[in-house]
């Protein structure tokens, strides 16, 4: 019995030694940052080239002497773009791994589910999801979005409508949860710009024809038409649009008005279709590296993780403690529009060692954040499609 | 809102016409193996690919391609019926219909693995509207288009109608609908009877499905968007009446247009199945009756 005893003993011993190890040097050994990106499903396209970005960026911080004396450790774990997966491997990150921080959640239904556990255990959630309601979590300043949301996308919309010498606008939209904000939104900005919102039609996007919708928009004689759709019931209804003989300004997301579009619906019948989308500053040297990193054009998000490792060890280093909480509490004061302006975190750490303030602009932009974490704007960029082609007209 | 009337009524009747065909196809299904085949929505999105494979790899003219959209999700119909549905209809309707809904998500999920989740669309030009004036009732549009697929749909119900009507094997098939005891104490092989129904079945969904992707898009979810609409078409019409069918198409096509007057557009999908809700109310099998097919 008492062999038993002390073999279970030593048994339970052994299996927690690492822990206690751990527990100890978690004050004096690495900093730990997690990834928690999607590998698979829907974003799986994405997760990949963000967790690249991730471990180049914490390499080249470690390789100039790391943060605050101390080294990052990045631990990276795949939400399989679903959030049940989500909620697994962030408790694995937090309760297991201690990360102080975990980066780029991409998926909106994720980037819900993992965000009480991030507050409650005072850990840092940098995420790149767009919808509205993730700010709005009683989340105590511990969430920081760098992708802006609709309120800020509606807002560029109606303030490029406007300047394009749109007088009357309609909107169609598909019906989301965020058709309504959207509208709003954009009716009280073109309204601003001297501009008028004229009416507003939530459709059906499952349906397969919209030509009494269309009828409903195209009576009110608008300059623009804002289509607040995605890819299947765009096509549709462009086609509609030019079955109608409709020569006004037709105006929607980047999301929606992808390369496909163009082969479904062909060229004739896209030509003129303006798209905006949030767009990473493509003249930023921090976009170059990220660019390097990858070997390829990156992708806005990619471009945001690179800012939120970044952000993440520079407020660090502000602090000079690797807690969720220093970060939170130090996040914006790296943002000092007195400070000396800086793309890297590298270049950052040692202005802030020498005690001089900073003021850090990224791959995705200004990373200048509102109260409940929001990003206050960015850059995006302007397409048309030209001959079955999109060309860049401009970015603002 | 009411000067719409007569644009709304066209959109109506082209919408219906769309309809009309695939619902023919669920009708004619449910007609002699007596269980509702959801399995019709995978086999419209195989006719949809099957048109695409023939008009944009092949190069062949959209008439051609729509015999091939028949053809190709028949020939399924057929195939997935006997691998995966034959053997459970002892077991009664409902297990069927179960299964049906399973087998069309296997197959959605097919096709999404051959060809990917992209959209594709046809070769054809998209034409403009022509516009009508009706003095006194306002200008309507109509698009060329839309009136060469209704013009395909008539053609097909009408082939249909001749079959069904003057081909021996036709009457063979209206005998097993009607009486299926009967038709067997006749000496009606029922299993081919069967399969039959199912090639016609599914090839006027394959049919159906091609007309809708012309309009919209090819893509893994084409027969599935309107799954829900061939559906309370044939219930309108009543489940197993030809021209049943064709009516309920319209009533849904014409109901969910004219719907806009006083509804939002996004309730349109409910006005379908309030319209079922109503007709079943004061007509339990339908506005036709069944098996009049």
């Amino acid at each position: 019995m008492t062999l038993r005893t002390s073999r279970r003993a030593a048994l339970l011993g052994g299996l927690a030694a690492p822990f206690v190890s751990r527990l100890a040097a978690a004050q004096t050994g690495p900093i730990r940052l997690g990834t928690l990106t999607p590998q698979t499903g829907a974003g799986g396209p994405y997760g990949p080239a963000m967790v690249k970005v991730a471990q180049a960026l914490v390499g080249e911080i470690n390789a100039a002497g790391g943060v605050a004396g101390r080294r990052i450790e990045l631990v990276s774990e795949d939400d399989e773009t679903n959030p049940d997966a989500g909620v697994r491997a962030a408790r694995k990150l937090i309760d297991v791994e201690k990360v102080s921080a975990i980066i780029g959640t991409w998926a909106s239904a994720v980037t819900t589910a993992v965000a009480p556990l991030c507050w409650e255990n005072k850990v840092m959630l940098f995420t790149v999801s767009g919808a509205d309601s993730i700010t709005k979590l009683p989340h105590q300043g511990y969430i920081i979005r760098t992708q802006p949301n609709t309120y800020l996308q509606s807002a560029t919309a109606a303030k490029y409508l406007a300047s394009t010498g749109a007088k009357t606008v309609f909107a169609l939209s598909a019906q989301t949860p965020f058709a309504v904000d959207s509208y709003n939104r954009l009716s009280d900005v073109l309204a601003q710009g001297g501009a008028k919102a004229v009416g507003d039609v939530i459709y059906d996007a499952s349906k397969t024809s919209f030509r009494s919708e269309i009828d409903q928009a195209l009576k009110t004689k608008p300059d623009a038409l804002f289509l607040n759709s995605y890819t299947p019931d765009l096509a549709v209804i462009l086609r509609e649009l030019f079955r109608a003989g409709y020569e006004g300004r037709k105006f929607t997301f980047g999301y929606a008005a992808n390369a496909k579009l163009l082969d479904t619906v062909g060229a004739e019948v896209a030509e003129g279709l303006i798209s905006f989308s949030p767009s990473p500053d493509l003249d930023s040297p921090a976009f170059a590296k990220v660019r390097a990193i990858l070997g390829a054009e990156p992708d806005p998000y990619s471009c945001q993780v690179h800012d939120h490792i970044s952000l993440a060890a520079l407020a660090i280093g502000k602090a000079g403690a690797g807690t969720g909480t220093a970060i939170h509490d130090n996040l914006r004061a790296i943002g000092d529009a007195a400070g000396t302006k800086i793309t890297s975190a590298v270049e950052g750490l040692k202005l802030l060692a020498a005690g001089k303030a900073v003021n850090f602009e990224g791959a995705s932009g200004p990373c200048k954040f509102t109260p409940a974490g929001d990003i206050e704007g960015c850059r995006f960029r302007f397409d048309v499609a030209e001959k079955g082609k999109y060309r860049l007209l401009s970015l603002i | 809102m009411t000067g719409d009337l007569p644009q709304l009524l066209i959109n109506g009747l082209l919408a219906g016409t769309q309809l009309a065909v695939p619902a023919i196809g669920f009708t004619t299904i449910f007609a002699v193996l007596r269980f509702p085949s959801f399995a019709i929505a995978s086999h419209a999105t195989i006719g949809a690919y099957a048109g695409y494979i023939a008009n944009v790899w092949l190069g062949l003219p959209a008439g051609v391609a729509l015999l091939a959209a028949f053809i190709v999700a028949g020939l399924f119909g057929v195939a997935t019926d006997e691998i995966a549905l034959r053997r459970l209809r002892t077991s009664g309707p409902l297990t069927v219909a179960i299964a049906s809904v399973a087998l069309t998500i296997v197959l959605e999920n097919l096709v999404r693995f051959g060809f990917g989740n992209d959209q594709r669309g046809y070769a054809l030009a998209v034409l403009r509207d022509w516009r009508v004036d009706l003095g006194a009732l306002g200008m309507v549009r109509i698009g060329p288009q839309q009136v060469q697929n209704a013009g395909a749909a008539a053609v097909a119900m009408g082939l249909l109608f001749l079959f069904l009507g003057f081909t021996r094997t036709g009457k063979m098939m209206r005998a097993v609908a009607d009486n299926p005891m009967l038709a067997s104490l006749k000496g009606i092989d029922a299993d081919r009877v069967a399969q039959l129904a199912n090639f016609i079945g599914m090839g006027l969904a394959g049919f159906g499905g091609m007309l809708v992707a012309m309009d919209t898009a090819v893509d893994p979810l084409t027969g599935f968007r309107v799954m829900l609409s061939i559906f309370a078409a044939a219930v309108v019409g009543g489940l197993g009446s030809i021209p049943g069918a064709v009516l309920g198409a319209f009533v849904v096509g014409v109901g969910e247009e004219f719907s806009i007057i006083l509804l939002d557009p996004t309730y349109r999908t409910a006005v379908g199945f309030l319209a079922i809700l109503i007709v079943l109310s004061f007509r339990p099998r339908g506005l036709l009756g069944e098996r009049a097919i």
